[in-house]
């Protein structure tokens, strides 16, 4: 018996298929125009390269902005937000986490989870898209970086330059001065993630933290976030193995299993 | 009740339309400390200054900076573009310093013969209200020498006493929302409080007798959650019904445009001008009056309980000092209270923030297990 969850997000959306043991199979890719047609290729893409067929999928539910269309395109049964799913999702991997750092495209999220992956609070970031995705996607592609480049180089670094606009397009302005006075990629590098982690930090701040702490959304995989992040706000952050972009489709496969009457 | 919804986020309603027509004049007031008796004692019709989720402030940008609160520059962007050319003057207040802004740049620009400076005390004191009183006493004279109507004592006492009935209305309506399960909808309140704050009291008692003899045989509405609303000044009914498009139902408010308009204009003076500074100042519910915390709170906190809500949302705009800054206290002691709360901090009429503002108030209801 199959349940399986559906994340539209801004940048990259997924798909996670579940049964009664744990994941199935999953598969991400980057979004289309329109969230159902994300839905639908990424739906196709696990359904041709995992041998998945959809018609075993017992209930299945949405998640991210595109939630509401992909349900109402009745490729789903329900929609849960992103932030209990991402709380779900990393409660499942890791039960022993209280608070999720979930940092997407365009969004950061701090949630506080219970026992179950229940949803006990949460603080998410304002409009702009200072301490989201964007802000790393911006500042690497001035410093002709890749994003993975981006935290690697960081580790050669001197000294993390200090970086001191909130704004993605100030922010750029001043990493464009430091490579203009002739500062090394790394330092700036380590200065950017280090800027990112200011950012999440005060979020995380905002809603309090307790332990156990984990990562989840693209920038988990910024190794020098992390462990800016870490040193900040004085702890671990725990690693799982599964790609940390899947957990908000896998909170959705989860809470449909919960609905479908899988457990 | 249709067409009244359809119609009532227009600036220039038929009603006003109507007024001006006939020779009536019109003058704008943004501020609820503005005691609007006094005006529909002179005969001229006061109207609430809306920016109804209007997102536009090219213009309004050129007078106020990108710091002010953007309700503040929508309602200056409305002036400045005409669509406010309607009215015969304005009369600011000091309700806080993006307003006076807004106030002050737009008469710059405009030069309305009418424009008065109506100075509200930001404590609550006996000189204080002596104060208002004066205050009130200026107002009084500056409309009777600009619209040459003698505003007598008993002009004053007819205009309270027809406010006094529009109130009785709508606690009746605020009634039907509190009840379970409601029967109006939080969007439906708040476009009826706007209407109605851009006409006279007896027009307006008249259309809340006619909405509540159709919606106290209503069908209930159905909801997931029941919700209250409070923060600073908007008129965004857009935000309410974005909210209850998830399932939240907006069972009451402490909003500006809401219920903190009228709830407690009480006061006990025999004379007219003091009777006003003690409805309005006595009464005032906003940050703005900075010693006067406790009174909000429990203001606030005994409108959740009698409305039973399930949590409470804190909302401000971008830059709004007053509201910003009380939303913490406000929000530690609202959940100390048992009444958990999500703080929405948003720009004014922003149509693109519907899909976060959704996605926040989707995860609380699913944090209050709804």
């Amino acid at each position: 018996m199959y349940f399986a969850g559906i994340d539209v997000g801004s940048l990259t959306a997924q798909a996670v298929v579940i049964n009664a043991k744990g994941i199935v199979a999953y598969k991400s890719i980057g979004v289309k125009p329109h969230p159902v047609q994300s839905a639908r290729a990424v739906v196709d893409m696990l359904v041709k390269e995992e041998g998945i067929d959809w018609s075993e999928i017992r209930f299945c539910v949405s998640t991210g902005y595109g939630r509401e269309q992909v349900q109402a395109e009745g490729l789903s049964q329900d929609n849960v937000s992103e932030i209990s799913c991402h709380g779900m999702g990393a409660s499942w991997l890791v039960p022993e986490v209280r608070t999720v750092i979930d940092i997407g495209g365009q969004d950061a999220k701090v949630i506080r989870v219970g026992k179950g992956g229940e949803l006990v609070d949460f603080v998410m970031n304002d409009k702009c898209a200072a301490g989201t995705g964007r802000f790393l996607e911006v500042q690497a592609r001035t410093l002709g970086l890749s994003l993975d480049e981006l935290g690697t180089v960081s580790f050669q670094a001197e000294r993390a330059l200090e970086l001191s606009s909130r704004c993605s397009i100030f922010c750029e302005t001043e990493v464009l001065h430091y490579l203009q006075r002739g500062h090394t990629k790394a330092d700036i590098a380590a200065g950017v993630n280090r800027a990112m982690a200011e950012r999440v930090a005060a979020l995380v701040r905002r809603v309090g933290l307790e332990k156990e702490v984990t990562m989840s959304g693209g920038v988990a995989k910024n190794a020098a976030v992390r462990a800016e992040l870490e040193r900040m706000l004085n702890v671990r952050l725990i690693k799982y193995d599964t790609d940390s972009q899947i957990v908000g489709a896998l909170g959705a496969a989860l809470m449909a299993r919960k609905m479908g009457g899988g457990s | 009740m249709r067409t009244l919804q359809s119609q009532s986020t227009d600036i220039y309603t038929d009603y006003v339309r109507d007024w001006k027509e006939k020779g009536g004049k019109v003058l704008g007031y943004a501020c609820v400390a503005t005691p609007v008796e006094l005006i529909e004692a002179a005969g001229v019709l006061p109207y609430r200054i809306k920016a109804f989720g209007h997102p536009d402030t090219e213009l309004g940008d050129a007078y106020l900076a990108r710091f002010n609160c953007r309700f503040c520059r929508s309602c200056l962007q409305l002036g400045l573009d005409g669509t406010y050319d309607f009215l015969d003057g304005l009369i600011e207040t000091n309700g806080c310093d993006h307003l006076r802004g807004m106030f002050e740049n737009w008469q710059y620009v405009k030069k309305y013969e009418f424009f008065h400076y109506l100075k509200v005390p930001h404590f609550l004191r006996e000189d204080s209200l002596e104060y208002f009183t004066e205050e009130i006493g200026l107002l009084r004279q500056a409309l009777e020498e600009r619209f040459g109507a003698q505003v007598t004592d008993e002009r004053i006492r007819k205009a309270i006493d027809a406010y006094d009935e529009v109130f009785a209305r709508l606690k009746r309506l605020y009634a039907l929302r509190e009840k379970v399960p409601p029967a109006v909808s939080g969007a439906e309140v708040m476009r009826l409080v706007c209407t109605g704050s851009s006409m006279m009291a007896g027009d307006f008692s008249a259309l809340l007798d006619e909405v509540l003899a159709e919606k106290e045989n209503a069908a209930p509405l159905p909801y997931k959650a029941r919700l209250m609303i409070l923060g600073s000044a908007t008129d965004e009914v857009d935000l309410i019904e974005d909210i209850e498009s998830t399932g939240a139902l907006i069972a009451a408010d402490a909003l500006c445009y809401g219920s903190r308009s009228f709830w407690r204009r009480e006061g006990e003076s025999g004379d007219p001008a003091r009777l006003l500074a003690e409805r309005y100042l006595a009464n005032l519910f906003c940050p703005r009056m900075f010693t006067e915390y406790e009174k909000r709170r429990d203001y606030i906190l005994e409108t959740a309980k009698r409305a039973g809500v399930d949590g409470a949302i804190v909302t401000y705009n971008k830059f709004c000092d007053l509201h910003g800054v009380e939303s913490v206290s406000l929000r530690m002691d609202l959940e100390k209270a048992g009444v958990p709360v999500l703080v929405l901090e948003k720009d004014y009429g922003s149509k693109a923030d519907t899909g976060r503002i959704k996605t926040r108030v989707q995860a609380f209801l699913e944090r209050l297990g709804k």
